[in-house]
Order: C-alpha cells, then sequence, then structure tokens
C-alpha cells in the first residue's frame, strides 16, 4: 500500500448516523440529497430529524440538481494535519446551491484559473471507501 | 462584579512545563496581585487545554492547587471561552453561588504537542461529517469569511496586513511578548501563503502560556485592592455551528453580543477608550471593529489605515500585541485581552498605556464566528 492511499485512510471519514445515513447513500449512487419540508417550503443540507425551521418532522428527500455557485472560497496551502499534507495546495469552496442551501465541499484537482466569487460549480461523487462517497464540486467551464 | 486580580505564567516557548503547572503558576500570581489567600476562592472556572488529558481541567486546577471550591466548570465554547467564563463567573457571583471566582486558563501549545498536533486539535473542532472530510483548518472558516468581505466591500490584503504590523508594534513595547521584531505590510504580504487570502503573518502565533482572573463582588473587591475594575455589562451570541449556516459571512453574532453588552453597562461604542479584540486573524479584527460598532461596515480597512486601532486613534486595541504577537496558546490566548485591558484601566502599563482609559471592551470569539462573547470593564469612576 503505498503513502498516499495510508494518508488517505488517515483522514478523517464520516461517521454517518440515524440523521445523515440517507445523504450518504445518496452520495454512494451520485447525489444529493436534500431535505424537503413539507409543512413550510424550507430546504435544508444539513440533515435533521426535524425542519430547522419550524420543526416539522414531515421532510421529505429530493436529489439537488447539483448546480451551484461559489459564495466563498479560500485554498489551502498549510494542511491541518498529516493527513492533508499530500493534498495541498486544494481549494475549500462554500457552495450556494441552486436549491437554497449552502455546503462546504472542495474543487476537483489544482487548477484553480477561473476559481472566484459567484462562478458557476457542477457536483460530482467520488468513492474514499466502501462505505463512503464525498461530494466534490468541479468548475463549469 | 469586579476584577481584583490578574496573573501570568511565563509565554511565548515554556518548555517542560504542563498546562495545569502553567495554570497553576498564573493563579498564584493573581492571588498575590490581589493580595488574597487561596482559601478565599469558592468558585472555578477554566476552558480545557489541548496539551492536557483532563476533560474537567477546572477540577483538576483545584486539585493541583489544593482547593476545593463549591462551584466549578470547564466551559467550551472555542475561542469565546474567556469571554464567556467571565460573564459566567459575575453571573455566579450575582447569583450566590460563589464569593470569589477564579477564571483561569492555561495550554502548552507550542511544546507540549507537535505543530501538527496543534493545528490537528484545532481542526477537530469542525463537523466530522460535513465540513472535516474536505480538509478545512478552523482558519479555513475564518479565512471563508475575509474573503468574502474583500469581495463585498474591497477590503485588500495590505488593510488586513496592517492589523499584523500595529498588534506588532505594541508587542514591541510589551515585557514577555513572543514577537517583538516590528514587521511591515510588504512582511506580511510577501510571508507564506497559509489558507488564502490569509499569509502566515495574518495569523496568530501557537505558543504556551496561562492567565488567571479574581473576580468577586463590588461589595468584597474593595478589601483587596484600591483599583477594582468593575463588569460592567456582558453579551453573548451564539448564531450557528457550521460555517455553511452562519447567516452572513461578513456580519457576525458580534453585533448582537456587543449590544447586550453596551445596553447593560448604559454606554455605546463611542464611549470607550481601549480594546482587547479577539485576533485568531488579522481580517477577524477588521470584522469586529464593523461588528462591534467602532466604524461602518465595509470600512474597517481604511479605518485601520488611518490609525485608529493605535495611541491616538478612536480605539487603541491589543496594547499588548494580542495573539498575533504577544501569544496565543489557543483557549486561554483571550485571557491575556482581559489581563491587558485590567492594566489599562488601572493605569498600570508603563510605556503603552492609553491617557485616561477609563471604559474597556474585550470581545472574544470563536469557531468560525460561531461564539461570541463581549464584557464591558470600567474603572470606579464609570459606575
Amino acid at each position: 500500500m503505498s503513502g498516499a492511499v495510508k494518508n488517505t485512510l488517515a483522514k478523517p471519514l464520516p461517521t454517518p448516523d440515524g440523521d445523515s445515513q440517507a445523504l450518504w447513500d445518496g452520495f454512494k449512487n451520485g447525489e444529493l440529497l436534500l431535505q424537503h419540508c413539507d409543512d413550510c417550503g424550507h430546504v435544508q443540507y444539513y440533515q435533521q430529524g426535524m425542519c430547522r425551521l419550524c420543526q416539522s418532522t414531515k421532510l421529505r428527500h429530493k436529489a439537488a440538481s447539483g448546480k451551484g455557485t461559489i459564495y466563498s472560497y479560500s485554498v489551502v496551502y498549510r494542511a491541518p494535519g498529516p493527513a492533508f499534507k499530500d493534498d495541498v495546495p486544494y481549494a475549500v469552496l462554500l457552495v450556494q446551491l441552486e436549491e437554497g442551501p449552502r455546503m462546504i465541499s472542495s474543487l476537483v484537482g489544482k487548477n484553480f484559473n477561473g476559481l472566484d466569487f459567484d462562478v458557476a460549480v457542477k457536483l460530482t461523487t467520488a468513492a474514499i471507501s466502501d462505505e463512503i462517497s464525498l461530494p466534490y464540486f468541479e468548475l463549469i467551464d | 462584579m469586579a476584577i481584583v486580580g490578574v496573573g501570568q505564567s511565563p509565554t511565548g516557548r515554556v518548555p517542560g512545563r504542563s498546562p495545569l503547572d502553567l495554570t497553576a503558576e498564573a493563579t498564584l500570581n493573581a492571588l498575590a496581585d490581589a493580595n488574597m489567600d487561596k482559601s478565599e476562592i469558592d468558585g472555578v472556572l477554566t476552558g480545557n487545554a489541548f496539551a492536557s488529558s483532563f476533560h474537567r481541567f477546572s477540577v483538576a486546577l483545584s486539585e493541583y492547587l489544593n482547593i476545593q471550591p463549591s462551584y466549578s466548570n470547564t466551559l467550551q465554547v472555542s475561542g469565546a471561552t474567556a469571554g464567556a467564563a467571565v460573564n459566567t463567573a459575575a453571573a455566579a457571583i450575582h447569583a450566590g453561588l460563589a464569593d470569589t471566582v477564579l477564571v483561569a486558563c492555561g495550554d502548552s501549545l507550542l511544546t507540549g504537542m507537535t505543530p501538527d498536533m496543534a493545528i490537528r486539535a484545532m481542526t477537530e473542532s469542525r463537523d466530522q461529517q460535513y465540513e472535516m472530510p474536505f480538509g478545512i483548518p478552523v482558519a479555513n472558516t475564518f479565512a471563508m469569511t475575509a474573503h468574502r468581505h474583500m469581495k463585498e466591500y474591497g477590503t485588500t490584503s495590505e488593510q488586513m496586513a496592517q492589523v499584523a504590523v500595529t498588534f506588532r508594534e505594541h508587542a514591541s513595547r510589551t515585557p514577555g511578548a513572543q514577537k517583538t521584531e516590528l514587521i511591515t505590510v510588504d512582511d506580511v504580504i510577501n510571508s507564506k501563503m497559509v489558507t488564502s487570502p490569509y499569509h502566515k503573518l495574518d495569523c496568530s502565533l501557537i505558543s504556551d502560556g496561562a492567565a488567571a482572573l479574581i473576580l468577586t463582588s463590588a461589595e468584597r473587591a474593595l478589601d483587596y485592592t484600591d483599583t477594582p475594575i468593575y463588569i460592567l455589562g456582558g453579551g453573548e451570541y451564539y448564531s450557528h455551528e457550521h460555517i455553511f449556516l452562519m447567516p452572513e459571512l461578513t456580519q457576525t453574532g458580534a453585533v448582537q453580543s456587543a449590544q447586550k453588552a453596551y445596553d447593560m453597562a448604559g454606554i455605546s461604542a463611542n464611549d470607550i477608550d481601549v480594546a482587547g479584540i479577539y485576533d485568531c486573524f488579522t481580517g477577524t479584527v477588521l470584522m469586529m471593529l464593523e461588528d462591534l460598532g467602532f466604524c461602518k461596515k465595509g470600512e474597517s480597512g481604511a479605518f485601520v489605515e488611518d490609525g485608529q486601532i493605535t495611541y491616538g486613534g478612536k480605539i487603541p486595541t491589543n496594547t499588548h500585541g494580542g495573539m498575533l504577537s504577544y501569544a496565543h496558546p489557543g483557549i486561554p490566548a483571550a485571557w491575556f485581552h482581559f489581563a491587558e485591558v485590567v492594566r489599562q484601566l488601572r493605569g498600570s502599563c508603563g510605556e503603552r498605556q492609553v491617557k485616561n482609559a477609563e471604559l474597556g471592551i474585550v470581545h472574544t470569539l470563536g469557531a468560525g464566528f460561531s461564539t461570541q462573547a463581549t464584557t464591558i470593564l470600567g474603572t470606579g469612576s464609570t459606575r
């Protein structure tokens, strides 16, 4: 096993819980599942057992379009711990999803040309382990 | 309520000392400053230490000092812990839970852990499912707010750098400061990029050190000192946990936190003579100058370039040098802001004294602006 793979395994992998299992199952299928509230219409990315605005439990998962824009970003040059040392530099993104919520992700690749506020990005997913696929974004040309 | 004792351990690079040992030394110095015996302490509030294995640091500290308080807690609201602990101590005294509360914190981020461990410790305060898999250090959350501030208001890297330059100049007058060599805006901008837009010199230090404050009721305060520094108001605000659920990246809960403190004290930002503002990053200070009401939204860059956060300016800030130049041992860092503002209000700062300082503010914050705590302090004449 190469050092790079070992480092990947050492990264903090999400452990799905009762609130979030569906989201992580969705990413394995290449889908970003947002929770839509049947009572007030609120759309949320952070998965909860109840609507964050009205506390209704009538939530339905719907796949997001995967389209968004970059609300803010920061390119990391100093890795936050050994697990990310081989990855720097990488761009962390705060993505404004078309459906309303924002989410943290990172940019695919190291080509930062075109990386800017408000530019369009689209979702992609990548398997990190048998159980976990992570959502990433790429710039739309 | 009043602060009657302030003490510190050595700060900066202090090898071979545990966080408990540093905090105990700071406590003994605070007791000496208050002319107080340790038996007077019946309340203990602390933050936690990354380089210590204790989950109940306040309880471990009491054992270390062989005191048995009737009120104790170890608070965790990240960088806002200092302000929250002072506010909570004042409330506990007001409520009769304790008469005299030790508010102390110490850590050895620099020599007690490797740099990677230190950064990792900070990193692990981010959400394990939604943030951390993407390699987002807490620095990155602050960086994204500053970046958006640049986009919305035209704030420049040079303006952010001026914060670091100013605080370094302040630190050059402060005994015990970790970094005292003067720097220029170019030095900051030419230092290595850490997480854009922040360069190395836009980021706070990594240090060892501890500080302690002793609070008691206003009635008892004069038994210990001729110059109690009174707690006139406190406010806090907790607007979100995740950076992606922060309502606006460029306006923070410091607005609400400060307003509550100002209202309690019956003052406004214009009345304040000296400030201690949590300065984990340069851009953080800019946004706080706006949200605390010292300048208008979007105008902090020019405000700092105009010299308004140093001597002769509107609000001399972090006259000890702050976390950017004095010391940043993690959670304890903002205890030094309290120590400095108390000393300014006592008039005991020597060559770095702000003239006629009677009202001070300490604002602490943490976790990508998730946590905010404000405290208003004043001399006897302000009561």
